[in-house]
């Protein structure tokens, strides 16, 4: 059975939440890296613009890869570097058994390096008989303790000073004190003998420069200075995708870097290595040897598969790791295999394979936030949804998954039926059956069908608008079709006030569950079939204004991508606008002036759907709201509810109680706000704000019957 | 200019001192040294007419200087409680000491004692991060063969232990940066 394969998976995600101390660490850990990011946003003159031109620059460096490595070999060669291309970890190993018998090598100085973490290069170097010593303090920890990185820029996170403090007492034998400052004394006068006489340097690379054949390597703690500069021989171990063009280029991913990993700019050091400088004088020729491996190990097939080859323009700054709601609560050591966090999903498909990537790409709820905040715009929610698409092919869904994808025709099939459906969604006992059946949380309290469907209404109509300014056609999606057809007329009734002409065009679901949960066939039938229902009407001047947050981002961000050849899907998108967003510009357009009194004195607190981030961010739907009179503030933690579409609604350790941890720092921010309501748009997100927060939960157009 | 390169280099936890000649600039490097109780001072990248200035300022102390022999290094430079490196150029955005060096020595003065001194002449401040562009690029193609271009915005820091910002972990523990106004 498919769930056998995660029983591990869940274990460690039990293991993950019930440690509360770890876990604080970690939110306050990604928490900053979200806060100083965003700090350094604000004075940063073009705010995030940089990432257009990372993305941009790492798109032409990929296309023109195999010239740009050419490029750089030549140069670097020519400053007198040698210059290996390993295709494989076991390539890179044995080149540098090979440099430390040369070399008569006992030490190997060695400066945070993911890239030699991922090809596991340590332990058959220390087998070898050498010394091999992380000089990065996080790293070094990690070593001690023989663990993987819990974190890609603190990779020892999870470490308390005590537990540290006994480490280094143990590896000194001395007494150290479990102050920061004291550790770092004896972290100081441990590592300089080390420094002093490593016989090799290795280090990493951040940037390889084509024109000038240099590499770049940034750090805060100076390690990678000293054991680059000391060592009779240095070894940079760098992955192909790392070459860039030009200088220009180089000092852009110098900046987008610490940006986006801690709101840095630049790093403290940055060591721009040209060739291999002397070491005192010598009076003779030198022998010191630089050698740089250019490692291939998977990178050659992400690019040239269409799917995945985005994943060659991540800068490793663990910015994606920082948003992640998932990887927030249970870390790098469940959410990994040596790459954590989102984008660890995509390098282990590439690197160790797709089925030790599926093994944990389940923790991605696809709610779109590593993409939002990626300063290369990696589409990792898409190539998530590509691994587990291909996983699924040969290790199948889950059950529950399946019932997910197909929630829609559930709802149909409630709605059709709705007395009884409704009377058995509240009924425990049959809850209970469904849940050990199907795996839908038996403690979620879900909406309830409504017999005559949005649909049904709307034919009924007759049309009022004579002259329409604007002609629409309406998305509705499952909810406010089969739940809550109210706020589907609602919603056609406002653009209506306004003088839009609303037609409701046959259409399908928005399909997005089946992106969530990797039935990418599904998925892409699904957009095709919606691209081809409604591109006829926007090339007839309907704008498309759609209700539900993540079918208009199913519609405006994913079916370009799920259908890359197809220019339809692309207009599709580009004429699929919010309502609210929609709405405010009518208001505008039109002068129309809402009731400005209607909501006064009333104060609530927006939650932004994570799908709407890309598009409004909710400020229409605010702006909207405001314009009642009502104080409205949007009330965030940064990163997700929990809910993720319909993650939440499954039951257990992968769903519902997970679901449930990640949204407990934004049930306490509401709660504490004081404020009369939530609002939001989202009518999965309203499901986990009202049980988590215990407030009433509102659609903003529901908050027109509240006076 | 946009930025000031003090307030950038401050908040990044350095230390700025304006002096408005070389002999201030010597004079303020002997300061340090005397706050610091520091025995022997290493000296790279620096004008002879300076390194004489400095010579005779820190009389008492005992100062490495180029050229460094090889077989002394690195351990010899291990004794410098101060290294004093002439800064290239400095960018006020980023609050970034630019570095250029064609010998290693250089790069331990830099980055072995606890404390390192930058000497940054003012025309040499650039203003914004992007600039310095052009200028890398010069230094690359002025050297083809090796060169080691090193940014240094503040002491060596690490938050690798319960996020905390804690400073000289591996690299100097103060990062002070000596602008001479006049020259």
């Amino acid at each position: 059975m498919a769930s056998d394969r995660y029983k591990h998976l869940y274990e460690k995600i039990t293991e993950a939440l019930s440690d509360t101390k770890k876990k604080e660490l970690l939110l306050s850990c990604v928490k900053r890296g979200r806060d100083t990011r965003a700090a350094r946003l604000e004075t940063l003159p073009g705010g995030a613009a940089f990432r257009s031109d990372v993305r941009a620059a790492k798109e032409r460096c990929i296309e023109d890869l195999p010239r740009l490595k050419k490029l750089f070999i030549e140069n670097a060669r020519k400053r007198g570097v040698s210059v290996f291309e390993a295709k494989n970890g076991a390539e890179v190993i044995s080149y540098c058994l090979d440099l430390a018998r040369k070399h008569g090598a006992r030490t190997i100085g060695k400066s945070k390096s993911l890239t030699t973490e991922v090809i596991e290069l340590n332990h058959p170097l220390t087998e070898a008989g050498l010394n091999v010593v992380e000089t990065d303090l996080g790293e070094l920890i990690i070593q001690l303790v023989d663990e993987k990185p819990f974190h890609l820029v603190f990779p020892a996170v999870h470490k308390m000073a005590p537990e540290v403090a006994k480490l280094f007492s143990d590896l000194t034998g001395k007494e150290v004190a479990d102050d920061i400052p004291s550790i770092m004394k004896v972290v100081r006068e441990y590592m300089r003998p080390i420094f002093l006489n490593c016989d090799i340097g290795m280090t990493g690379a951040n940037i390889g420069i084509a024109e000038t054949g240099g590499i770049c390597i940034e750090t805060n703690e100076g390690n990678a200075r000293l054991v680059s500069s000391i060592g009779k021989c240095h070894i940079c171990v760098v992955g192909m995708e790392k070459i860039v063009e030009t200088v220009d280029d180089a000092l852009l991913m110098i900046m987008a870097h610490p940006v986006s990993a801690s709101g840095q700019l630049p790093t403290t050091y940055v060591t721009w290595m040209h060739g291999r400088s002397e070491l005192g004088e010598s009076g003779a020729d030198s022998e010191r040897e630089s050698h740089i491996i250019i490692l291939d190990n998977g990178r050659t097939e992400m690019r040239d598969d269409p799917e995945m080859r985005e994943a060659l323009y991540c800068i490793r700054c663990g910015a994606c790791m920082n948003i992640c709601p998932t990887y927030g609560v249970v870390g790098g050591h469940t959410f990994g295999h040596i790459y954590p966090g989102p984008m660890g999903i995509c390098w282990t498909a590439g690197v160790h394979g797709l089925e030790t990537a599926g093994d944990f790409a389940q923790l991605c709820v696809s709610c779109g936030l590593c993409k939002e905040i990626c300063p290369a715009k990696i589409n990792m929610p898409h190539m998530i949804a590509e691994i587990k698409h291909r996983d699924a092919k040969t290790k199948g869904h889950l059950l529950v998954n399946r019932v997910m994808m197909g929630a829609d025709k559930a709802a149909k099939l409630g709605s059709a039926t709705a007395p009884l459906a409704n009377a058995a969604l509240k009924s425990r006992p049959v809850r209970n059956i469904m849940e050990k059946l199907i795996g839908l949380s038996a403690e979620r309290k879900l909406p309830p069908f409504a017999a005559t469907t949005f649909m049904q209404h709307f034919a009924k109509r007759t049309p009022t608008v004579k002259d329409p300014i604007k002609k629409v056609a309406f998305f509705v999606d499952v909810y406010a079709n089969y739940n809550d057809p109210k706020l589907g007329l609602a919603a056609v009734a406002a653009l209506e006030e306004h003088g839009c002409e609303v037609i409701v065009p046959d259409q399908d679901v928005s399909g997005y569950p089946s992106i969530a949960y990797g039935g990418m066939d599904q998925a892409r039938k699904i957009a095709r079939s919606n691209v081809e229902k409604l591109t006829p009407w926007v090339k007839k001047g309907y704008g498309v204004v759609a209700i539900e947050p993540t079918a208009t981002y199913a519609l405006a961000v994913s079916y370009p991508t799920l259908l890359r050849d197809n220019p339809d899907a692309r207009l599709l998108a580009d004429n699929t606008h919010e309502l609210f967003e929609y709405l405010i510009a009518l208001e505008d357009e039109t002068g129309q002036k809402p009731n400005s009194a209607l909501l006064a004195g009333k104060r609530f607190g927006f939650h932004c759907a994570c799908h709407q981030r890309p598009l409004g961010s909710g400020n229409g739907a605010m702006a909207w709201v405001r314009r009642l009179g009502a104080d409205i503030e949007l009330i965030e933690t940064g990163t997700c509810c929990g809910m993720g579409g319909t993650f939440g609604l499954k039951a257990g350790i992968l769903g519902h109680e997970l679901s449930s941890a990640i949204g407990e720092p934004l049930f306490k921010l509401f709660k504490e706000s004081g404020v009369d309501a939530v609002v939001t748009e989202s009518s999965v997100c309203s499901i986990q704000l009202a049980e988590g927060t215990r407030l009433p939960v509102y659609h903003p157009l529901q908050l027109l019957d509240l006076h | 200019m946009t930025y000031d390169f003090t307030s950038c280099f401050e908040a990044l936890s350095g230390v700025v001192h304006q002096v408005n000649s070389e002999e201030a600039a010597a004079q303020k490097i002997y300061e340090i040294c005397q706050q610091q109780q520091v025995s022997c001072l290493a000296l790279a990248n620096l004008p002879e007419a300076f390194i004489q200035q400095i010579e005779n300022y820190c009389g008492g102390l005992k100062i490495l200087k180029e050229p460094y022999p090889s077989e002394s290094l690195p351990l010899a430079m291990d004794e410098a409680g101060i290294g004093v490196t002439g800064i290239e150029f400095a960018i006020a955005q980023s609050g970034t000491m630019v570095e250029v060096s064609d010998n290693d020595a250089v790069r331990l003065v830099s980055s072995l004692p606890r404390t390192h001194i930058g000497i940054i002449y003012k025309k040499d401040i650039i203003d914004t991060y992007f600039e310095s562009g052009s200028r890398i690029r010069e230094i690359i193609s002025r050297h083809d063969r090796n060169v080691v271009i090193s940014f240094i915005s503040g002491p060596s820091r690490t938050g690798d232990i319960e996020l905390k910002l804690t400073l000289g972990v591996h690299g100097p523990e103060e990062a002070h940066a000596v602008i001479i106004e006049d020259h």
